[in-house]
């Protein structure tokens, strides 16, 4: 149960005989969800596990940002499966995906006000206290800014982690998006960020429709965001660097480039 | 009264007495006949010449057409292969490189314009296959022709036997003599017929093979919905080899439904009944997989031999 370390990759099944073919790999990140709390481990996953490859789960369902308290049976599968791939750490999203018994279907992001400050600090204090691992909250990326904010993304985001104690998964490719969609500087966020909070950064691809880029995780990791993932490691470099690849997956060859690139961009040694 | 009380006996043989002698004989005639069976089957383990590659793969999993099949998703997957409007099988780009014999006799047939079904039809097809079979058979991974019989060998007697029984069982009745355990045994030396006379195409050992590579190969599993651009050429022949054509759907919706290719999916019956086809004669169009309904079909009723 060493914490994540180096450059990662998101196993997902579609791309699991991929995965399983990374010599130099130590890190990989799991969706919780799609890990069943008992039964048999996913092939892939647990040849990785005999390989003592970590393991994070990565949950999307939790709605830690919800105003109702977070259900306690979602927890409950987070802190299993955490157990069962003896992991070092979770994670989940500073978002909600559902509201009032309505099933978003997506993460959405919080109005950045004290009110809902207290909200997710209430309901990650609550699944604190059933996970048997420290969790770190990723922000996600937002098209637009709530008109209530109180709140600018940095001290939105410091409240949170003093208050809850939680580690930061800094989304690189969404600290690119957020800043380029509304013509913000995003080395000024970095500066302004607790770097020295972040468990582990997200890197992932995307793509420009109408003027807007869209963090989609189907399109190749831009050299723009590679750049911003130098300019983070140059403040302080995360302990692991995750590529995130949820569709759209290219050759086998692009994929070990862009882990490649990855690598270099972080300074960490190549995985292939 | 002895000589009368005699003469009433079928082929003045007492009724208990011939029991007792055909339930002996039947025994040790089916006890042989499974013996010889299980030496048979086994098939042999020692790899005679490497691992087996995608193509031979399929042949164990689903008979020469899957082997077709395999070939097709490889070179599909390469991008050497596509189909016309015409539903004829095409080549684009120069010839790969790398090729099996297989890969190469499709690749020459999609160049002749020839249809998906009916490349196991074309001569160098068929060469192809058969340079497979002989391959897999001096491996130990299936059976040859020569074997097959020779595993029904005391099956055969076996057969005798019951004919022999079935007379016997109609002169008693004729002669009007209590038959009730005769007829008894005599189903029971039937099932044992039919059960010993279906001989797999595929050996233990080949079908630990299959299982094996399965285990290797899990991420190809269409339950992962895997993604074939990453496993490139390679991994769509392995998918089609192992899981059937279902992965060469999963693969290329597009290609596989212009250019008729069945859907059937293989992999997931394989363990629970494995000794399927029975003298469908060179390898059934559904192998030995016992794989037909599961995915769906195997077209064309040419299940069950």
């Amino acid at each position: 149960m060493t914490g994540p370390y180096g450059v990662g990759i998101g196993w997902r099944p579609e791309i699991a005989g991929f995965v399983a073919e990374l010599p130099g790999l130590r890190f990989v990140e799991v969706v919780a969800e799609s890990v069943p709390a008992t039964g048999p481990l996913p092939p892939g996953l647990a040849q990785l596990r005999e390989r003592v490859v970590t393991v994070v789960p990565h949950g999307v369902r939790l709605s830690l940002g919800g105003a109702e308290p977070v259900d306690p049976a979602r927890v409950a599968h987070l802190a299993a499966v955490a157990q069962r791939v003896d992991a070092p750490l979770v994670s989940e999203h500073i978002a909600f995906v559902r509201a009032g018994g309505l099933e978003a279907g997506h993460l959405l992001p919080l109005p950045r006000s004290r009110e809902a400050v207290d909200v997710i600090c209430a309901n990650v204090a609550r699944a604190q206290a059933e996970l048997p691992v420290p969790i770190a909250l990723e922000p996600i990326a937002a098209l637009i800014d709530w008109p209530d904010d109180e709140l600018d993304e940095a001290d939105f985001l410091t409240e949170i982690l003093d208050r809850t104690g939680a580690l930061l998964l800094l989304d690189v490719a969404n600290v690119y998006a957020n800043a380029r969609n509304r013509g913000t500087d995003p080395l000024a966020l970095l500066d302004r960020l607790p770097l020295d909070r972040v468990g582990y950064a997200h890197v992932a691809g995307g793509s420009e429709h109408g003027g807007y880029y869209h963090d989609t995780h189907t399109d190749p990791v831009p050299p723009a965001v590679l750049e911003l993932v130098g300019e983070l490691c140059a403040r302080r470099r995360p302990p692991a660097l995750l590529l995130e690849r949820d569709g759209g997956y290219p050759p086998a060859a692009d994929l070990r480039a862009e882990l490649d690139a990855l690598a270099t961009a972080a300074g960490y040694p190549a995985v292939t | 009264m002895i000589v009368n009380a005699a003469s009433g006996d079928t082929w003045g043989i007492p009724g208990p007495t011939f029991l007792r002698f055909y339930l002996v004989a039947t025994a040790v005639v089916a006890a042989l006949a499974v013996l010889y069976r299980i030496r048979l089957l086994a098939g042999s383990n020692t790899a005679v010449a490497g691992p087996l590659g995608a193509q031979q793969l399929a042949y164990l999993n689903g008979g020469p057409a899957l082997a077709v099949h395999a070939a097709l998703g490889g070179l599909r997957g390469s991008g050497a292969i596509g189909v016309g409007p015409d539903r004829r099988l095409l080549t684009t780009g120069p010839t790969p490189t790398g090729l099996t014999p297989l890969d190469q006799a499709i690749h020459w047939a999609a160049h002749q314009r020839s249809r998906a079904r009916d490349l196991n039809q074309e001569r160098r097809v068929r060469d192809a296959l058969d340079q497979l079979r002989t391959d897999l058979e001096q491996r130990g991974m299936l059976l040859s022709q020569a074997q097959r019989v020779a595993v029904r060998r005391w099956t055969r007697v076996l057969a005798a036997l019951l004919t022999l029984g079935v007379v016997r069982l109609f002169a008693g009745l004729t002669n009007g003599r209590p038959v009730g355990y005769l007829l008894l045994t005599l189903f029971g030396v039937l099932a044992a017929v039919l059960l010993l006379w279906r001989v797999p195409q595929t050996t233990r050992a080949g079908r630990a093979a299959l299982r094996d590579q399965r285990r290797q190969h899990a991420h190809l599993s269409p339950g992962s919905s895997p993604a074939y651009a990453t496993y490139g050429a390679a991994g769509a022949a392995m998918g089609v080899a192992l899981y059937g054509t279902a992965s060469l759907w999963a693969l290329d919706p597009g290609f596989a439904e212009q250019a008729e290719v069945q859907r059937q999916a293989l992999g997931g019956g394989w363990s629970s009944g494995s000794s399927g086809t029975t003298s469908s004669g060179g390898g059934s169009s559904c192998g030995g997989g016992s794989s037909c309904g599961g995915g769906g079909g195997c077209g064309g009723g040419g299940c069950g031999g």
